[in-house]
Order: structure tokens, then C-alpha cells, then sequence
């Protein structure tokens, strides 16, 4: 079950950009890195998730 | 003497032919480990290609899924997968069932030339073993079409291995996406509730309703004391069961790899050539030994205690060595490899420090997903 969902940023060449990749958090405490694919069946718990009124935190790579 | 004719014997259907549409039906791959406890969310794996799936809301019920060595005697076999619960459910909810699961990629279906009147037939044949006698049912679900089929099996001596066929027809109306996405569901049901064992059997393709899944289907929940055990998973076009394929090792492996793909720490084991991207972050990319399926997921939560360390000289010629047990991030993941593997907890590391990102310990492990 998915406790948090995350965009995740990192630093090319001095800019934070976005990696088409979200950080996932299951209440068990296991975490993935989520690619914005398809064909990903996490992603797909990710859509099912947002479809049950849940947000995806993105903070631009801020803490 | 160069052959001029391929001999027969590699021909016949008793050869390796690649006719199990199964991978990893004798259970010898379990990347993950060899045991998960706890099972209350769905799908989970141990053993590589077949899941646990739950569906509905169960009031206490969790499994343990195994590797396990018991297996049937004399048969080639030296793997099983059990499935037992840790806690039970007497009762099984209205709107709840768990099975054991396994999903089948369009593309490799189309042999089976589904929606036209050459439509074959599939007979899938398994070992299994029980503390618990009576009626099981196997569900068959077309993905892309939603239409199912879903067949009784019966378990007649406790503790024993038996090994049980079922045939299905081809389906001449509906076909297979030829994609990578799932085609066929198979599903072995563990226990079911009234929504999902209400309706009937059915011996033809027809469109899926819940209550013809699993009908008749004994629950496996209502004790700790229960368990079943498979392995021998055989899925092949025809309508009798042949002797299961046993594939090489290291081809079973690969295949698997498709789905999943597990790089383990060993001491010093080199993960990829990278560099310093910022003071304290060192990163660096996992190329895979196989082509995934889909774009993969990738996690370390694998790890039961992480290390990572870098083996970095610097423009000056002196040797860097530092270790981080921080959690590494993947960004710009592709089939291929893992993107950007991002690692921080090191310090004054940026500014033209290239070098080696390698496992610390044994217990560091990392996984890419892909699985349907």
C-alpha cells in the first residue's frame, strides 16, 4: 500500500530537473523509484492512487 | 560427419523446444530471497515469475511464500513453491480471494493464433501437494479481451504430490494484444468468498464475471496449520501433457531477468564507473545483463544493511575512499540500465573525480522490476 509519492529531481549541470521518475513510499517502509511509464505496474498503483484523491508532492528538488 | 538432417530426437516435443510457455515452472529461481512473511498487500514475489495476488478486503489473513526443496520424488524436480497461512481466516469475506498467480506477455501468445479458426488448445500441468483435500479451481484470464475460463482440480491424498492436467480450448473470437503488456492471467486459487465462487464452472471462453472465477474452490485460509506446494508448472499448445522442459540454469535465469533482475552485494563488488556530481554525491549507472520487459522500477530497500563505498583518485593523484549508508535515488531509468544512479553521504567529492562506485558488504542489494 503506497504512503507517498514523490517527484524526484536531481542536478545536471547545475539545473534540478526532473527524471521522469517518481520515489515511492509503502507503508512497510520499502522504496522504489518509479519511472513515468506505461508499462510500469507501479506506475499504474501510482494512477490508481492519485484516482483515489491522493497527491503527488513535487517541491521542484527542494527539501 | 557434418549432419545433414536435424535428428528427430531434437524435434520431438519431449526435446527443448521452448514449448512450456512458463518460465521458471521447476521454481529454481528465486532472486529475492527465499521466503516472505506477511503477505497483506498484493502482488508479492519470492520465487521469480509467480506472485501472490489478493483481491477484496480480508479481515486477518496473511501468507507466507516460500522456495522450498520438497519436491516430487524421482521427477527432476528439486524446488517447490509453498504458499501457507500465518494467520488465518475461517470465514472467507463475501468480496475477497487470494491465489497464486501467473501472467503471460501478449506477444508470446500469438502462437497460439487466438480470435481465428485455427485457435490451438492449452493444456497446463503442474505437481501439487496439500495438507487439504477437495476442489481447487484454476481461472484463465485473456487480459485483452476479459473473457475467462476457470476449471476444477481435485487434491485426493494429503501430503502427497500429485500431478494434475487441465485443457482449454483455443478461443476463436477474441486474440491476444501482441504487446508486452499481460495477455493471459492464470490464477490457482488459495480461498475465495461468495462473489468470486457464486457463478459456474465453464469449459468455453466466456466474458469474465467474478463469480465464475472460482467456484467450488476449498479455503486454504482458515488454519496456519495449511499449505500447498507447486512446482512443474507446464503451460504448452496442445491438449495432453508432455514431460516437463527442464531448461538449463542459466537459461532459466535470463529468462527471468526479463521480469526481474537482482545485482547482490559481494565485498568489493563493482556496481559501474562514475563520477563526483556535487560535494557529497557520487553517481554512477547499473547497465543490466538483460533487456527488461518495461521501463523497471529500482529500489535498494532489497538491502537488509547498505554500504556503498567509491573508489575515486583525484586530479592530484590521491586516492579517495569513502562510505555512504545513505539510500541511493535512480532517475532516467531505461530498459537497459539503471539511469542515474545517485548516492550522497560521501564529502568534497565534485570537481573531476572520476572513479569506481562498489558494494561495501554482502547484505547491500539492489533490484529492477519489470515484472506484469
Amino acid at each position: 500500500m503506497i504512503s507517498t509519492v514523490e517527484k524526484y529531481y536531481i542536478d545536471v549541470n547545475g539545473t534540478l530537473e526532473w527524471q521522469n521518475t517518481y520515489i515511492v513510499t509503502y507503508v512497510d517502509g520499502f522504496v522504489n523509484y518509479v519511472p513515468h511509464s506505461e508499462d510500469n505496474r507501479h506506475y499504474q498503483e501510482i494512477l490508481e492512487w492519485v484516482a483515489e484523491g491522493n497527491t503527488i508532492t513535487d517541491n521542484g528538488g527542494g527539501e | 560427419m557434418a549432419l545433414s538432417t536435424i535428428p528427430t530426437r531434437a524435434l520431438s516435443e519431449q526435446g527443448i523446444n521452448f514449448r512450456n510457455l512458463i518460465i521458471n515452472g521447476d521454481m529454481s529461481i528465486a532472486q529475492r530471497g527465499t521466503s516472505v512473511t506477511g503477505l497483506a498487500n498484493s502482488p508479492a514475489f519470492i520465487i521469480d515469475r509467480f506472485s501472490y495476488r489478493r483481491n477484496g478486503t480480508w479481515t486477518t489473513v496473511q501468507y507466507t511464500m516460500s522456495q522450498e526443496t520438497d519436491a516430487p520424488t524421482g521427477q527432476g524436480f528439486v524446488k517447490s513453491l509453498k504458499i501457507t497461512p500465518t494467520t488465518a481466516e475461517a470465514s472467507v469475506p463475501n468480496g475477497a480471494f487470494s491465489a497464486a498467480n501467473y501472467a503471460i506477455e501478449g506477444q508470446d501468445l500469438q502462437l497460439l493464433k487466438y480470435g481465428t479458426s485455427n485457435a490451438e488448445s492449452l493444456t497446463l500441468s503442474f505437481w501439487v501437494k496439500s495438507n487439504k483435500t477437495g476442489t481447487y479451481v484454476c481461472a484463465f484470464l485473456n487480459v485483452s479481451s476479459n473473457k475467462l475460463i476457470s476449471k476444477a482440480y481435485t487434491i485426493d491424498s494429503s501430503n502427497t504430490w500429485e500431478k494434475k492436467s487441465i485443457t482449454i480450448p483455443g478461443d476463436t473470437v477474441s486474440s491476444y494484444s501482441n504487446d508486452n503488456t499481460v495477455g493471459l492471467n492464470i490464477y490457482w486459487g488459495l480461498a475465495a468468498g461468495t462473489d468470486w465462487t457464486s457463478g459456474s464452472l465453464s469449459d468455453t471462453w466466456q466474458t469474465s464475471s467474478n463469480a465464475n472465477y472460482f467456484p467450488s474452490q476449498v479455503n486454504l485460509a482458515d488454519s496456519t496449520s495449511n499449505y500447498i506446494n507447486f512446482t512443474g508448472v507446464q503451460l504448452e499448445v496442445g491438449t495432453s501433457a508432455s514431460d516437463f522442459e527442464f531448461l538449463p540454469y542459466d537459461v532459466n535465469l535470463q529468462r527471468c531477468q526479463r521480469y526481474f533482475e537482482m545485482l547482490v552485494g559481494t565485498n568489493g563488488g563493482v556496481i559501474g564507473y562514475g563520477y563526483g556530481s556535487g560535494s557529497d554525491t557520487a553517481r554512477t549507472m547499473w547497465q543490466f545483463k538483460v533487456q527488461k520487459r518495461a521501463v523497471p522500477s529500482m529500489s535498494d530497500s532489497y538491502s537488509t544493511s547498505r554500504q556503498y563505498r567509491i573508489n575515486f583518485t583525484s586530479p592530484d593523484g590521491t586516492a579517495v575512499n569513502q562510505n555512504s549508508s545513505n539510500t541511493p535515488g535512480f532517475g532516467d531509468i531505461s530498459v537497459n540500465n539503471s539511469g542515474y544512479m545517485n548516492l550522497s553521504g560521501f564529502s568534497s567529492i565534485g570537481g573531476g573525480q572520476n572513479g569506481f562506485m562498489i558494494y561495501n558488504n554482502t547484505t547491500t542489494a539492489m533490484g529492477a522490476d519489470a515484472e506484469l
